[in-house]
């Protein structure tokens, strides 16, 4: 087309000073920047961190190399291939180099085909299958997780057995408790919507995704293994995040993983503990319901300053057993607060939305819970006011014909006896 | 899409021009739409694909699978119905109205029992299916065609008495109407084949 | 040795009040088939709903200068508004803005009198209006509060009535773009003069045909999405309840086969665009013309194989790597681009104009979505960053830092075109900083909050990320400023700027070589484009811009132009 088109535009040697010097910086501000990198991650928890940030390392400095290249060029040309003043001619006529171009096109496809091969290393490392997953005390425990709007609930199916003779099943609320070296593995479900369980520090992250019900739910896993964290005071405690839009709490929805220095400390401080109580309930109905509603999630959608709950997505639980008995016409305290739990949806205070769980025998998962739990979450609610108007003792709350017909149970509470385990509930089948 | 302009007078040489260009324009915006608005069929397709995945078989358990017999018969009528379409539009341009009108009254007429079938099979889905997404995904994409169907078959019914009134005479950009109403019942024809295959033998 | 076409727009008679001959403000209010009438009503509309979509911004950013909830009044309040923020911002805003400058620049590039289907065109158009009434419309009742995403089950079985409006304005949106793009394709493949070949074809041109590629393509997927999501929440049905057979996944895969591919309906034409004004603007050829186009298509083409990287933390482990393969390869065809305009103004003779500082504000910016791109395509950092601010930054580097930027370097190099007279440069040049280092210091320090375990979408979060809310809700404040200095600069200089002329950019393309506005059929004759549209740095080149000066000299005030 043109005569002068492979003329190539003159580069004054000011221009390769700039350029030599805009090479140092870039090499000294890569330097700089990964040793910013600590700061800018979490510690690093889990084996699968460490991982995870040396590929963070490579793409910041492959990153940082693109950065500095492409930001010195743009700079050079700014300085050096202004128009001067009064200068209204073109500049060279100058198309292209197919040299350049193939350059340009083979290192960037060079680097990324390096860049997924590195990826992929990475991830099939992190991937692999453990030889044993969630080692406790020498059995593998399955732990599931539960996600609901708006808070996490971790079981511990653990081999144990209670004098009943049923599994001794822990729930540990928000908090995973593990120790270092324990590869854990959990089995991750949804109740309602999409969550999302990250942790950070531990760099995974799972979906939970709603499934069918009547086949299982669609259960996806998650596994890590925590490491020691230099300077950190065990047990160490991480953030779980829920990273995908849940609704109204979504931002609340958190929970943490407790990292005990080693299996004896974790047997020590969390797990022998926590089957104890199981094994010995307090006497007091109200001392079991206390620990109990703990246990579900309630404390993500209800404010009560007596357990420093906060949220205020549904209606505040302070004070609640001065105002349970005139909330429903023709229903007494008790009754109104059974009917609020087993049969949320019956009764929405108003200015609500009807956004809570139903909690029973007849519920999956985290949401079960027997009429001897409902028993003694009741007698909790109902201490929690001036004047109560509850009436636990020796008392027996009818659940409504409505309700028990709906769950095919039989079941009346009896409020007032010493012995919460002895509710007068027929036994439910775990699950319907 | 379809410009309807009456050309009687003798064109002038730039005239001719701006009409060629419209029609050539016509006609690919035409192939471009149809390239375009298939991908809602391979969208409504990914969907039923994918749902597959959620059932053990496909029928699911205790789900009679469909009958294919009727389906084929309205594949059938409507495979013919557009070759009509296809000769009619030749008659047109050959100026034979007569021919013209016979073929597309039989276009419409197939077509007309394509959509009366395929309403049947619509209509008649089993309960037992319809409490799974293999009933519901046939309801799906079989209405959606249908309602492709219908709204085109309106169309072809206006050209054709329009046409039959003298109201595309002159050359060919003015028949184009004819032409993109002929090209708009292929399309209906091609997404129905599509379905059909994956309703009715992808199991 | 090249000849000197002599381009025959509208000839030599037009005098200093035709130069800003305008159509009256009331052409702009009322049905028009004129695509220039069309591309200002586009891009006022576009605008006023970037505006809209800001406030929201800014409301959001006030909302986080706190971890606790203060400034609404629930958690659903502040979904609601950022749910309406990414609608507007994306189908509002950006799409329908490149709608406004590829209406009145692509048939004036072409040469053509307007565009293949006027009519359809205008009800492209005129669709939007409705569309935006729906949506905005469902923020009144109960608002969509599940994302731009609208994942389900949230917003079928967890939301109210808005989410109904959402999807049925989403869904005209979606047809409205489809038509346009059919109007683009068609425009730029038979409305060219005969001899502009393809290979001749200003790169704006390259860029809208492959956007409208990929918009022909993918909005009927959107289509498919929209319709299933009604069906779910108004018959019942049940396409994404589990419960019912159905699969959450489902949704993801549809949406992001057209939502994926949506980026780069919205990114593209901002590259053409840069390719424009870097050359010009620096007296140069592009660098690399044909690998410039090439690469439009190569993204488009790419940009459909890529789309579960959205889904990394819920699809099956097993068909991650190869969505993590398509991602990565992505990044070649961009990385042409980068070089090339690197390319284009190195050794060129720059001329810091508004336009031009916004172009290279685009390079310097861009090139950081690009980086933070690669990284989130490598699987195993995806999964920590995943949902986090990392993305929110690296999108807002995409489609601020890369589409926006070239918005504006697109308005101030386009202004003197469509209203005849230019934009004051000084106030450019401070609107320019301030959305610049507003820019940098929003969006750069979200990476970091990401990093470090802040979650996007949540209107509480952990104490220790305050100062870093802080600092990004201070820089988003000025980033919000600096708007009213290009809607006083607009204002301003569409009553009171120097007359433009034709060619004030001396510009090669053959927009600049008829009058400043066009007349209605934009050029009296066919025109001839000059052979080359980016062949700078000739003395035919010379002489035909000093003939297209000559052709207009009697229109051009002695004090006017540049």
């Amino acid at each position: 087309m043109n005569d002068n088109r492979n003329r190539t535009p003159s580069i004054s040697p000011a221009a390769v000073v700039v350029a030599a010097i805009f090479l140092l910086v870039s090499v000294i501000g890569i330097n700089w920047f990964t040793s910013f990198v600590p700061v800018v991650l979490p510690p690093q928890a889990s084996a699968e961190s460490k991982s995870v940030d040396e590929l963070f390392y490579v793409l910041v400095i492959i990153g940082g190399i693109v950065f500095f290249l492409i930001q010195g060029m743009l700079l050079i040309s700014v300085i050096f291939f202004r128009a001067k003043s009064g200068d209204q001619s073109d500049g060279p006529n100058f198309h292209g180099n197919a040299l350049l171009e193939i350059v340009w096109t083979i290192i960037p496809a060079g680097v990324v085909v390096f860049l997924a091969v590195l990826s992929f290393n990475v991830w099939m490392q992190n991937t692999e299958p453990k030889a044993t997953v969630n080692l406790i005390d020498g059995d593998e425990v399955k732990i599931n997780v539960s996600g609901a709007r708006y808070a996490w609930t971790h079981t511990y199916q653990t081999g144990r057995i209670d004098p009943n003779g049923a599994q001794i099943v822990i729930n540990s609320g928000d908090k995973l408790h593990t120790y270092i070296g324990q590869n854990i593995e959990l089995e991750l479900r949804t109740q309602d919507v999409i969550h999302s369980y990250w942790v950070p520090a531990m760099r995974v992250k799972q979906d939970l995704l709603p499934g069918n019900p009547a086949t299982g739910g669609r259960p996806t896993d998650i596994r890590f293994t925590p490491v020691r964290v230099e300077g950190e005071t065990y047990p160490a405690s991480y953030p779980i995040v829920c990273a995908e839009l849940c609704g109204d709490g979504h931002g609340r929805m958190t929970g943490e993983v407790i990292v005990y220095a080693d299996e004896s400390q974790f047997l020590q401080q969390f797990y022998e503990p926590a089957i104890y109580a199981i094994m010995n309930p307090p006497a007091d109905p109200v001392l079991r319901g206390e620990i109990l509603i703990q246990e579900y999630i309630c404390n993500s959608c209800h404010i009560l300053d007596s357990l420093g709950w906060t949220s205020r997505t549904g209606p505040s639980l302070n004070g609640i057993a001065d105002r349970a008995g005139e909330r429903v016409p023709g229903q007494s305290a008790e009754e109104y607060i059974v009917q609020s739990v087993w049969n949320s949806q019956a009764f929405v205070v108003p200015g609500y939305t009807e956004q809570m769980a139903a909690f029973g025998p007849d519920q999956p998962d985290a949401n079960a819970m027997s009429a001897e739990q409902l028993y003694a979450i009741t007698a909790f609610l109902c201490t929690q006011g001036e004047q109560t108007d509850c009436d636990i003792e020796n008392q027996t709350v009818a659940i409504p014909a409505a309700i028990n017909t709906a769950f095919g149970l039989d079941v009346d509470i009896t409020f007032g006896q010493g012995d919460g385990a002895e509710s007068d509930s027929s036994e439910a089948p775990d699950e319907d | 899409m379809s410009t309807s302009i009456s050309h009687r007078q003798k064109l002038k040489p730039r005239d001719q021009r701006v009409a060629a260009l419209r029609l050539k324009n016509n006609r690919l915006g035409m192939s471009i739409f149809q390239v375009s608005w298939i991908m809602v069929f391979f969208a409504l397709i990914v969907v039923n694909w994918q749902l597959r995945y959620s059932y053990a078989q496909w029928p699911p358990v205790g789900v009679p699978p469909f009958e294919p017999l009727l389906p084929s018969l309205a594949t059938l009528a409507l495979l013919c119905s557009t070759v009509f379409a296809q000769r009619g539009l030749a008659a047109f341009r050959g100026g034979q109205l007569p021919i013209f009108a016979l073929r597309w009254r039989l276009t419409m007429a197939l077509g007309s029992v394509f959509m009366a079938l395929i309403a049947r099979e619509f209509a008649t889905v089993s309960a037992a299916a319809l409490a799974t997404q293999y009933g519901v995904t046939m309801r799906l994409m079989t209405g959606f065609h249908i309602v492709h169907a219908l709204a085109i078959l309106g169309v072809m019914l206006v050209v054709y008495r329009r046409a039959l009134a003298g109201a595309y005479n002159g050359n060919e950009a003015a028949g184009w109407a004819v032409e993109g109403t002929a090209k708009l019942w292929h399309f209906v024809t091609v997404a129905w084949i599509l379905f059909y295959v994956v309703l009715y033998w992808l199991c | 040795m090249a000849t000197i076409a002599v381009p025959v727009g509208a000839q030599a008679e037009q005098n200093e009040q035709e130069a800003v001959r305008r159509p009256a403000l009331s052409e702009y209010l009322r049905w028009s088939v004129d695509h220039k009438i069309i591309g200002v009503q586009y891009g006022i509309s576009s605008f006023l709903f970037f505006l809209v979509g800001g406030a929201m911004a800014m409301g959001i950013r006030w909302e986080l200068l706190t971890p606790a909830l203060d400034l609404m009044v629930s958690g659903s309040a502040y979904n609601s508004l950022f749910t309406m923020h990414g609608t507007v911002m994306i189908f509002l805003f950006i799409i329908p803005m490149w709608a406004a400058f590829g209406n009145f620049v692509v048939p004036l590039q072409l040469g053509a009198k307007d565009m293949a289907f006027p009519w359809l065109n205008a009800f492209a158009f005129w669709l939007i209006p409705p569309a935006a009434i729906v949506i905005l419309m469902g923020y009144f009742v109960t608002p969509a509060e599940a994302g731009w995403t609208s994942y389900p089950p949230l917003s079928t079985l967890f939301s109210g009535d808005g989410q109904t409006l959402w999807a049925l304005g989403a869904h005209l949106l979606g047809i409205s773009s489809i038509m346009g793009s059919i109007n683009f394709i068609v425009t730029i493949l038979n409305m060219r003069p005969e001899s502009m070949t393809l290979w001749r074809m200003p790169l704006l041109c390259w860029a809208v045909l492959a956007t409208s590629i990929i918009a022909v393509m993918a909005t009927p997927f959107l289509a498919g999405a929209l319709t299933l999501l009604l069906l779910d929440r108004v018959a019942g049905t049940t396409f994404f309840d589990a419960a019912g057979g159905g699969d959450v996944l489902l949704w993801q895969n549809i949406f992001w086969f057209y939502s994926h591919p949506a980026v780069y309906i919205m990114v593209l034409p901002g590259m053409g665009v840069l390719s424009e004004v870097l050359s010009i603007h620096s007296r140069k050829p592009v660098f690399g013309y044909r690998m410039v186009g090439l690469s439009s298509m190569g993204i488009a083409f790419v940009g459909f194989t890529v789309w579960a990287h959205h889904m990394f933390t819920s699809l099956q482990p097993e068909l991650r790597i190869p969505f993590m393969i398509t991602t990565m390869i992505i990044a070649v065809p961009t990385g042409i681009k980068m070089f090339s305009w690197l390319g284009t103004i190195w050794g060129g003779k720059i001329r810091f104009t508004s336009a031009m500082l916004f172009a290279l504000g685009f390079l310097s910016m861009f090139v950081i979505g690009g980086i933070t791109g690669v990284m989130l395509a490598a699987l195993p950092f995806d999964i920590h960053v995943h949902d986090t601010y990392f993305v929110v930054s690296h999108f807002h580097f995409v489609l601020f830092g890369g589409s926006v930027f070239a918005i504006y370097a697109a308005l101030y190099h386009w202004f003197p075109k469509v209203t005849g007279r230019m934009m004051n440069e000084q106030l450019g040049r401070i609107h320019f900083v301030f959305t610049y280092f507003g820019f940098l210091f929003t969006f750069f320090p979200m990476h970091i909050v990401g990093m470090l375990g802040m979650p996007r979408r949540v209107a509480v979060y952990d104490p220790s990320f305050t100062q870093w809310n802080q600092l990004i809700g201070l820089s988003a404040f000025v980033l919000g400023f600096s708007t009213f200095i290009v809607i006083y600069n607009v204002i301003r200089s569409y009553y009171r700027g120097p007359i433009a002329g034709a060619n004030p950019w001396r510009a090669l393309t053959l927009e600049w070589a008829t009058t400043s506005p066009p007349p209605v059929t934009n050029f009296i004759d066919d025109p001839i484009p000059y052979e080359d549209p980016y062949g700078y740095g000739t003395e035919a080149a010379t002489a035909y811009l000093d003939a297209v000066d000559e052709s207009f000299r009697n229109g051009r005030p002695a004090s006017g132009g540049h």
